[in-house]
């Protein structure tokens, strides 16, 4: 109940989210995300580290529309400590379907090699109809890989879309190794919530 | 609405004022996640390792604060095998540090090197030259 306030909270004052959405200085990134809502496919390119251009493929199950975003984000604070790192992200897109259908965004995580907390909420709006997302994510490292290891991560997710009701906690499990991630959720309502991502 | 604010204003005042406390620590001397941070031994070892089949060579040790995760440490490595010189890397998440071996002919640029770490997102507190 505690972690779901603290995640109500922080979603009333910030408008979104994604896993590490800005790669190093000239790397690349391709993602694919699937869930109830929507699968997805995107692609994007990092000139800096603190900016990053992209295009992701949509297909939404919930209009049953195909289109793509324009994306963009930007790191707008970072704070690196001995053992911990800090960011804060904003995020835009605008559909290929128009003007008129576009997104904006914050997404912010702290972690250290053990722990890792996250959250995001995106505004949403479409020719039809306007819609939310947020999410808070937490999670443990029940081990601390070497470079170049497997990592795994054993993270608990919330995440309310306005267009369902009420908010859907699931564990997650994200396993990285190497330029793979791999992240899988489930949750008896809105059924798989996975995440795969490469960098090049 | 006003006790919201207040403790959302309390959590992000606590966090803040964690995290900027802990840049004042040095390496040795903060030791929360024992697990996390190997001792002074066990990074020479490391390093004695490392250099055990070099002769000719240069290598950097830089250390970087903010590199905690492998996923996200993997620009160090691309980035820097780039390099011509560059012999060959050694990333250590435990201990924050980023070992680099340069041929002898390389003329090493620490600001260089901060540069390129600060290009993946992280940043360089200290670089430390050796011969070998």
């Amino acid at each position: 109940m505690g972690i779901k306030l603290v995640g109500i909270l922080l979603c009333l004052f910030a408008p979104i989210l994604a896993a590490r959405p800005i790669s190093y200085s000239g790397g690349s990134t391709i993602m694919a995300f699937s869930n109830t809502m929507q699968d997805s496919v995107y692609y994007h390119y990092s000139p800096s580290y603190r900016f990053s251009v992209g295009i992701e493929a949509v297909s939404d199950k919930y209009t049953a529309q195909e289109y793509a975003y324009w994306r963009s984000t930007y790191l707008l604070n970072r704070k690196n400590t001995q053992h911990s790192q800090r960011n804060i992200y904003l995020q835009a897109g605008i559909s290929t379907q128009g003007l008129d259908h576009h997104f904006v965004g914050v997404h912010g995580d702290w972690e250290t090699r053990r722990w890792f907390s996250g959250f995001g909420a995106k505004n949403v709006k479409t020719n039809t109809s306007d819609y939310s997302e947020k999410f808070l994510q937490l999670g443990v490292a029940p081990y601390l890989g070497e470079y170049g290891d497997l990592h795994t991560w054993l993270m608990l997710k919330s995440k309310k879309d306005s267009r369902l009701e009420g908010w859907s906690t699931y564990p997650v499990l994200k396993f990285f190794k190497g330029n793979l991630l791999l992240e899988v959720g489930y949750d008896r309502e809105i059924e798989w919530d996975s995440h795969i991502m490469y960098r090049f | 609405m006003q006790p919201k604010l207040t403790l959302l204003i309390f959590i992000l005042f606590a966090f803040g004022k964690s995290a900027s406390a802990e840049t004042k620590h040095t390496h040795d001397q903060h030791n929360h996640d024992t697990t996390a941070t190997p001792s002074a031994a066990a990074a020479t070892e490391r390093y004695e390792g490392f250099v055990e089949d070099l002769k000719d060579s240069k290598v950097a040790v830089v250390e970087v604060i903010g590199m905690v995760c492998d996923f996200c440490a993997r620009g160090i490595e691309k980035t820097f095998n780039k390099d011509e010189f560059v012999r060959k890397i050694d990333v250590d998440l435990a201990n924050g540090r980023v070992l680099i071996a340069y041929s002898s002919d390389k003329l090493i640029n620490r600001e260089e090197i901060s540069e390129l770490i600060l290009a993946n997102g992280q940043n360089v507190t200290g670089i430390e030259i050796k011969k070998i």
